[in-house]
């Protein structure tokens, strides 16, 4: 699912990994989990695992697909990827599940924070900085539609077709904006990260 | 489903909102495992969308008219003479109230008194802890302030390390022989570069050791660094590199230790060599 024509696709690279590892290849495992290292620690933490969690379930994701692979491959050796997601998925429920069970609040402070997680100092002071990039951001838009045009699509999380809709924009003007802002959110976020002065 | 697509669809905001479709969001994880453009995007995306709620939730404090919203919204479901019924019991506690709040009058104004000490006892906790959150704010702000600096400078020092280096200044010094007179000055001497390494090349005698140990050590016989794990090329010497930056301009001695298994290091030479300022000083 790439359009860039230098690389192979998805599927053929999936393919041939499989291909090696049920060979016996070594080195085709280290590139399986190159390959889909990041990719799965962000699904785990989409789903709700915090770092360390999300870490042990990658770790445990990759020892059972390969495994498998080294008994024997896939039926749709292309599959590897929704194999794969579907094993961290199914591990994170799994886990989920077990916790769920396991876990008793002795006092209503410790239900409280259950509940409700409060951002620590750091993350605060993260959280109101990206803020202020955001500011920094809109103060730079050229027009008042454009600013509504992001505060309802990130805030009020409204649909594009609406948008555009009530605020006389076609689609291709819509995703300017947004690929615009977030290009700019991308270099003062990346800035800020860095360290650097912009 | 590609890019293009993506882009168009705004598939990685929808899917860190949580409102793509069930097949389509299994379409987009299949993709993304191995797309390190489009994680980027999503973390992008992500850091984006929470910078614009926080920004929203400091502008927009909840207010009190939702309250009275609701108020209005609660009676409007109620039936024509229940609404009547409660109006009229709001008129009579209206008609009730002042004269029962002049009896209780008296004994009001002292338990307010007290209650206004006690708030404003709570204040003056709540401000001294407000200012103690505030110094801790700071602090982490200036400390991670420092680490992202550290970062920046880690992140340069990497990418000139990475870079090819010409004109490698090469130093093959001479072991000292006896204790020589006091006060010499080092006859091993080369001009400092302006950055980059430099590569050493020290002689050792036989019979060889299984590794040797070079110690850099300054002219006050602070020691500056050490190499550990050498071992002898096949022109019976030891070569390595070390950042210029370590050494400047002045005197220097490499002490070199041997060592064999189980054995205590044995010293194998002294290379005592000045650094001078580049040609530019």
């Amino acid at each position: 699912m790439s359009d860039n024509t230098d690389e192979p696709d998805e599927a053929t690279v999936a393919a041939d990994l499989v291909r090696r590892i049920v060979a016996g290849d070594a080195s085709a495992e280290g590139q399986l989990v190159e390959r889909y290292r990041r990719g799965l620690l962000y699904l785990l933490g989409h789903l709700g695992a915090l770092p360390d969690l999300a870490d042990d379930l990658q770790q445990e994701t990759f020892r059972i697909v390969i495994e498998r692979l080294r008994q024997g491959g896939l039926a749709d050796p292309a599959g590897l990827a929704p194999f794969l997601r579907g094993t961290a998925r199914n591990l994170f429920t799994g886990e989920w599940r077990k916790t769920g069970r396991r876990k008793t609040y002795s006092d209503t402070g410790e239900l409280a924070q259950a509940v409700a997680h409060t951002p620590s100092p750091l993350q605060s002071l993260l959280l109101d900085e990206e803020a202020e990039m955001v500011r920094r951001l809109i103060a730079e838009l050229p027009t008042e539609r454009d600013r509504q045009l992001l505060r309802r699509f990130y805030v009020d999380e409204e649909d594009k077709d609406s948008i555009c809709a009530d605020l006389g924009l076609d689609r291709l003007h819509f995703n300017r904006v947004l690929f615009r802002a977030r290009q700019r959110f991308k270099e003062l976020w990346s800035a800020s990260r860095n360290g650097r002065p912009q | 489903m590609n890019h293009t697509y993506i882009e168009e669809n705004q598939i990685a905001e929808r899917y860190v909102a949580g409102t793509l479709a069930d097949a389509e969001r299994e379409r987009f994880e299949d993709h993304y495992l191995s797309c390190q453009e489009c994680l980027d995007r999503l973390e992008v995306t992500e850091a984006l969308q929470r910078g614009f709620k926080r920004m929203a939730a400091d502008e927009d404090p909840p207010r009190p008219a939702t309250r009275q919203l609701a108020v209005v919204a609660w009676l409007a479901h109620l039936g024509r003479s229940r609404q009547i019924g409660f109006l009229l019991a709001a008129l009579l506690v209206l008609a009730v109230l002042p004269s029962g709040l002049a009896l209780r009058g008296a004994a009001e104004h002292g338990r307010e008194l007290a209650q206004v000490r006690s708030a404003l006892e709570q204040e003056k906790q709540r401000s001294a802890a407000n200012a103690g959150s505030a110094a801790e704010a700071e602090k982490l702000r200036v400390e991670l302030k420092t680490s992202r600096r550290e970062r920046a400078s880690e992140h340069e020092q990497l990418a000139l390390a990475l870079q090819p280096q010409a004109n490698v200044p090469i130093a093959s010094l001479d072991v000292e022989r006896g204790a020589g007179p006091l006060g010499a000055e080092p006859t091993n001497r080369l001009q400092q570069p302006a950055m980059g390494s430099i590569v050493f090349e020290l002689p050792v005698d036989p019979p060889l050791k299984n590794s040797y140990r070079a110690i850099l050590r300054d002219s006050q016989g602070h020691e500056i660094t050490r190499v550990e794990d050498l071992h002898p090329s096949q022109r019976d010497s030891l070569t390595f590199s070390l950042s210029a930056s370590l050494a400047p301009p002045g005197d220097y001695t490499f002490s070199i230790e041997g060592s064999t298994s189980g054995a205590k290091p044995i010293p194998a030479g002294r290379f005592p060599f000045r650094i001078l300022p580049p040609p530019n000083h």
